[in-house]
């Protein structure tokens, strides 16, 4: 095998890959530190380090509600994903079962779904939640969110229960069991991967989502932690190190998460190319 | 064997057993618990989103007034007025700019990124990964409000790195000059999405067999030439499935411009989705921003059905 042990084109592919790295680690690096800084230390040297590593930042920080509102966006999503998720294993499991003109035509409705954007109806579903009293509730935006989240996670399941192994039901099915009852005693709890997977994609995504909860949740106290920071960038415009702390709660849940539950992740996106 | 009752309109089909080939096993139950398992999803994606797609394109053909129920019929007044509004077609034309920007930047460097990943490093890939994508899990708004920091003239990284390199710095700030604004904004995006894009080609890298690349090897071809005739069309359908998302993704824009210059200034930023939010919101020309919005829509669904045609043959 001879030639030399780090070729250059090695060396060269390792820079670009960490210098990209070094591109995303500094400016969140950047952003954490700064919450640890006086308002001296920002105007005098921008690019330095803290002198010290108070938390009076991150109490500013939680004072003006951070901690309220990140309450309100795991509530919001944890509910929202156990609906997604439920909802849509229930109905990709009949499509996936059922061979008819009627179940072709509902996943292609279903399908459609998927391509509209929320932006793209923004007004009449505001007109339409407003109309109904869903304003202003947690509980209320859960169902919007659902629905969203809903196209998606049935083309994901779909595909999965396709290749799902029929026999198990089968034997169910003989043993008199409704088909009803076969799906959430047989069926569900053997796909764990796929559910962890959508549950994933959609808890990001609906954790990070702001235009719906910026204009359903109008409440102080009911803010979701996305449309919150927004505010206290809005209301700490010379308290940076409040800002920064903010933003540094604001991202460290999923973070934490994203970096243990990485193969899952990964294997959702893996399923948006197939 | 097994046979099992036949039921009619809920089109559950049965099958009797037939060494496993073909029919599919059928619930004896049928419709009841068909509905009961279909309607959930079905009723909420109906409610949520065909239902305000329907009252979009309705309404888009009226002008309402400030009372919800004060609608008067207009025939293409408001699709009229987006013609002749210059800001429409600039909005347009900016989400054009972001969408093909995009697409090079993030789809582009992704691709590279993913192909270093791949096959150009020997260890160290997992990390590297996880750190390229993870600002893909904070939400835009915090990216903006990082990066709107990091840009700020005054306390921001950006400007003290910048001079020290005795280069000069903006005038009008590096959101608030409108020549590059929108640049700006790419690259802050890139920031955030090239990750993403990374993944899913590398997802598509990783399903070319190995053997493809040692028999090109013994063939004497390596590295670019191996790159375009066996990774590129390999990666192909990833690659439209990427370029897609990427596109789609231009038109939805909205978190990052809202949080950073609202579409300012003078407009250099406005895109699609805050044009809209603006004239409904601020403004109260729902009839109008309805127009716009099916506009969007158009749009959308035809990129998303793309979209989907062309993952179902990957």
């Amino acid at each position: 095998m001879g030639g030399p042990r780090f070729r250059l084109a090695t060396l060269i592919a390792y820079g670009i890959v960490s210098l990209w790295s070094l591109l995303v680690i500094i400016p969140t690096l950047w952003m954490v530190l700064g919450a640890f800084k006086t308002r001296r230390e920002f105007f005098l040297d921008p690019l330095g380090l803290p002198s010290t590593f108070g938390p009076e930042a991150f109490e500013r920080a939680l004072g003006a509600g951070i901690g309220t509102f990140l309450l309100n966006s795991a509530i919001v999503t944890v509910l929202s994903v156990i609906l997604i998720v439920v909802v849509s294993g229930m109905a990709a499991y009949v499509l996936a079962r059922t061979d008819s003109r009627w179940m072709r035509f509902v996943y292609l409705l279903i399908v459609a779904g998927f391509a509209v954007p929320v932006q793209a109806v923004l007004i009449p579903l505001f007109q339409l939640v407003s109309g109904a009293g869903m304003l202003n509730s947690l509980f209320g935006i859960v169902l919007p969110y659902a629905a969203y989240g809903i196209p998606f996670t049935i083309i994901l399941f779909y595909a999965f229960f396709l290749d799902f192994p029929k026999e198990l039901e089968e034997a169910a099915l003989l043993d008199g069991c409704r088909p009803v009852k076969t799906f959430f005693h047989v069926v569900l709890p053997l796909t764990g991967p796929a559910i962890a997977s959508a549950a994933i994609f959609q808890a990001v995504f609906i954790w990070n989502e702001f235009i719906l909860a910026l204009l359903m949740l109008t409440r102080p106290d009911l803010k979701t932690l996305t449309v919150g920071i927004l505010q206290l960038g809005g209301e700490f415009t010379a308290d940076w190190a409040a800002i920064m702390a903010g933003l540094s709660i604001a991202i460290l849940p999923l973070l934490l998460i994203f970096v243990l539950a990485q193969k899952y992740f990964v294997r959702s996106l893996a399923g948006l190319g197939k | 064997m097994r046979a099992a009752a036949t039921t009619s309109a809920g089109g559950v089909v049965a099958a009797s057993d037939q060494g496993g080939q073909g029919g599919q096993a059928r619930p004896a139950s049928g419709l009841g618990s068909t509905l009961f398992l279909l309607l959930p999803a079905v009723g909420l994606c109906t409610v949520f989103i065909l239902l305000p797609a329907l009252l979009a394109i309705v309404g888009s053909f009226f002008e309402i007034g400030l009372g919800s129920t004060d609608w008067r019929f207009a025939g293409l007044t408001n699709y009229a007025r987006a013609m002749d509004d210059p800001v429409f077609w600039i909005a347009l034309r900016n989400n054009l700019f972001i969408v093909i920007g995009s697409v090079i930047l993030q789809v582009g460097f992704g691709t590279v990124l993913a192909a270093i990943l791949d096959r150009g490093i020997p260890k160290g890939g997992t990390v590297f990964r996880t750190i390229i994508f993870a600002p893909m899990v904070m939400s835009t708004i915090a990216v903006a409000l990082i990066w709107l920091v990091i840009l700020d003239p005054n306390v921001g990284a950006l400007n003290t790195l910048v001079k020290s390199m005795g280069l000069p710095t903006p005038k009008l700030g590096w959101l608030g000059d409108p020549s590059i604004s929108l640049g700006i904004l790419l690259l802050i995006a890139m920031w955030q999405y090239t990750g993403f894009m990374m993944v899913l080609i590398l997802a598509g890298l990783q399903g070319i067999p190995k053997e493809l690349y040692e028999a090109a090897t013994l063939d004497g071809a390596r590295g670019l030439t191996a790159f375009r005739h066996i990774t590129l069309p390999g990666i192909r359908n990833v690659l439209i499935v990427a370029v897609l998302i990427t596109t789609i993704g231009g038109f939805k824009v909205f978190d990052l411009i809202f949080a950073t210059t609202r579409g300012g200034p003078a407009n250099a930023t406005q895109v699609m989705g805050t044009y809209i939010y603006q004239q409904a919101f601020n403004l109260g020309n729902l009839g109008y921003a309805n127009a716009m919005s099916v506009v969007l829509l158009i749009i959308a669904v035809i990129l998303g059905a793309l979209q989907l045609r062309v993952s179902r043959r990957a």
